[in-house]
């Protein structure tokens, strides 16, 4: 454990307890990092978020924006603005029985397009990971396999993976196939490279102290590569899902028949701009549920690795 | 001349220079044979595509594609890099401006660039600003973060030394803020350089009427292969020359970091 750096949360401009502040003083130090104070439940949390300044910005933020959204596609309305649907006006499109252009939450295409393109991200990242890691691993541990293929992946790299679509599409038989192998191809570079940058990180004293313990190598491989390159592959990870994300709505949107990418697309040629606002804002809370899953994972499986002290 | 051929020869004794060769003469061999075998019958074989570039160099509006996409590149690029510079500054400096921005940030954030395709579309009049917003969306929330966590990574201690010391704004500015948050502005910069050029190609395949996301797709409506590869062997090219600039720049933009 570090130092405790009761300083952290606190103004730096005003840290010295002065003769009336003594007693506040004192409050925020209790409030501080680090500092033993009895951690709320649940409710007192809530609570205590409710009133802090955070809060009360945060919320002031949310307001401007859909105040400024409503201002400029209800009230006054500049040109080129007269299309986009108001804050209201979609969100009740959004939640209707009776949706006008077809996708709301009572309707069963609303949940087939979610699901086609969860299963297709999570596919494609369960596959990079299980052909991306091993690779990296392999790169990073052998020297000669390193100079053998990381060229190759050199090579490859700077092609933006959307840029394989008609190459896919042409050789790979199926769209949906070919939809997943641009996703793959994306996470796949990502989770290779941090994996790589990962094992090659490890201090070479921890091998040489593993090699006089008589580790065998495959012992040098659970007890040393796999805990010492686990940061940066949970990184690599992170990086994954997201470009995973980025590339399937590229992919569904130049070559898809369903999906969410294929939604909005679709709601751009129907002129249905509630579907595009719709199909945007799930992808970006799908996105960001997938990351916030994976730091979790990570932070549950490194817990030698996360900050302890959680007041 | 003896020098130097003696240098070669040792060149190729290293390890790292000839199984790298060798790595690589086994990848187009490997695809070469595909083809002989009878996989991927339809693909062109490595022969095939060297001996198509000049033809495909030369054909009308090659190098106009390069100029177009670049543009739209940079154009997005400098300005969504503008943007976050001032917008990471200020709300790396400023905790209320940060407590009402960041959480709306956040939240357009996890929002793939490409979905914006549509919406811009309609929205700006002209195909050129289409694109130049989205590249703008793809470059500016990897700008952003970067500059955000880099001045949150300056230890506490430096400021406090600098002003304890007599240090005004400007001087903590120069002197503290700017060369501690280079180095992850940097990280930003070369990240965002690789996804604005993965978003206008996607963005010129969906919509566009020029650019080399065109060409490629041109190529495919025209079924020929040849023109595919080489259209993303042209974009391979131009990404690494983009995010071989970023890294030059960060290399003399930050001297005290050289190696």
């Amino acid at each position: 454990m570090n130092e405790p750096v009761i300083m952290d949360n606190v103004d730096n401009a005003s840290v010295a307890p002065t003769s009336g502040a003594l007693h506040e003083y004192d409050a925020r130090l209790a409030r501080s990092a680090d500092w033993p104070v009895f951690a709320p439940g649940i409710g007192g949390r809530i609570g205590r978020f409710m009133l802090s300044d955070q809060c009360r910005y945060g919320l002031l933020g949310f307001a401007v924006f859909f105040g400024l959204w409503y201002l400029f596609t209800a009230i006054i309305i500049p040109p080129r603005f007269n299309f986009i649907p108001n804050p209201l006006s979609l969100f009740g499109e959004w939640i209707s029985e009776r949706p006008k252009f077809g996708v709301s939450i009572f309707t069963p295409e609303y949940y087939q397009h979610i699901w086609v393109s969860t299963a297709r991200a999570y596919g494609a990242f369960a596959l990079s990971v299980l052909l991306g890691a091993p690779l990296g691993i392999l790169l990073g541990w052998n020297r000669t396999a390193r100079n053998l293929v990381y060229p190759i992946v050199e090579l490859l790299r700077p092609i933006p993976p959307l840029a394989w679509v008609p190459l896919a599409v042409l050789l790979i038989p199926t769209t949906e196939m070919a939809v997943i192998f641009v996703t793959l191809l994306a996470s796949f570079f990502a989770t290779v490279l941090n994996t790589l940058l990962g094992v090659t990180s490890i201090h070479e004293a921890y091998f040489r102290a593993a090699a006089c313990l008589g580790y065998n190598r495959w012992q040098v491989l659970i007890r040393v590569v796999l805990p010492g390159a686990a940061p940066f592959i949970f990184t690599g990870l992170q990086i994954a899902m997201g470009v995973a994300w980025f590339s399937l709505v590229g992919g569904e949107m130049i070559a898809g028949r369903s999906g969410l990418g294929y939604l909005i697309f679709d709601g751009y040629t129907q002129l249905a701009l509630p579907n595009i606002f719709i199909g945007m804002i799930t992808l970006g809370v799908l996105g960001f549920v997938s990351s916030a899953i994976i730091r979790r994972v990570g932070n549950w499986l490194m817990a030698w690795q996360t900050k302890g002290g959680q007041a | 001349m003896k020098i130097a051929i003696t240098r070669h020869l040792r060149g190729l004794q290293n390890p790292i220079i000839w199984q790298g060769a060798l790595g690589l003469v086994s990848f187009f061999v490997i695809w070469q044979l595909a083809r002989t075998i009878g996989w991927m019958v339809i693909a062109p074989t490595p022969l095939e595509v060297l001996a198509n570039i000049p033809k495909q160099m030369a054909q009308e509006g090659y190098w106009f594609s390069w100029l177009a996409s670049t543009g739209r590149v940079f154009g997005g690029f400098f300005l969504a890099a503008a943007f976050a510079i001032v917008l990471g500054i200020a709300m790396g400096t400023t905790r209320k401006f940060r407590q009402a921005g960041f959480p709306i940030l956040e939240i357009l954030r996890p929002i793939p660039p490409l979905a914006w395709l549509p919406l811009a579309i309609l929205f700006w009049p002209k195909a050129e600003m289409t694109m130049v917003f989205l590249t703008f969306m793809g470059a500016f929330f990897p700008i952003f973060i970067n500059v955000l966590s880099g001045i949150d990574a300056i230890d506490v201690r430096y400021v406090q030394a600098a002003r304890s010391l007599g240090a005004g704004p400007a001087t903590l500015f120069w002197r503290i803020l700017a060369p501690g948050a280079l180095p992850s502005l940097f990280t930003g910069l070369t990240i965002a350089i690789g996804i604005t050029w993965e978003v206008v190609i996607a963005a010129e395949m969906a919509s566009g009427n020029h650019g080399l996301g065109y060409l490629t797709w041109n190529a495919y409506m025209s079924n020929s292969l040849v023109g595919i590869v080489i259209g993303m062997l042209s974009i391979g090219v131009a990404g690494m020359i983009s995010s071989g600039l970023m890294s030059w720049l960060g290399r003399h933009a930050m001297p005290w970091r050289r190696p």
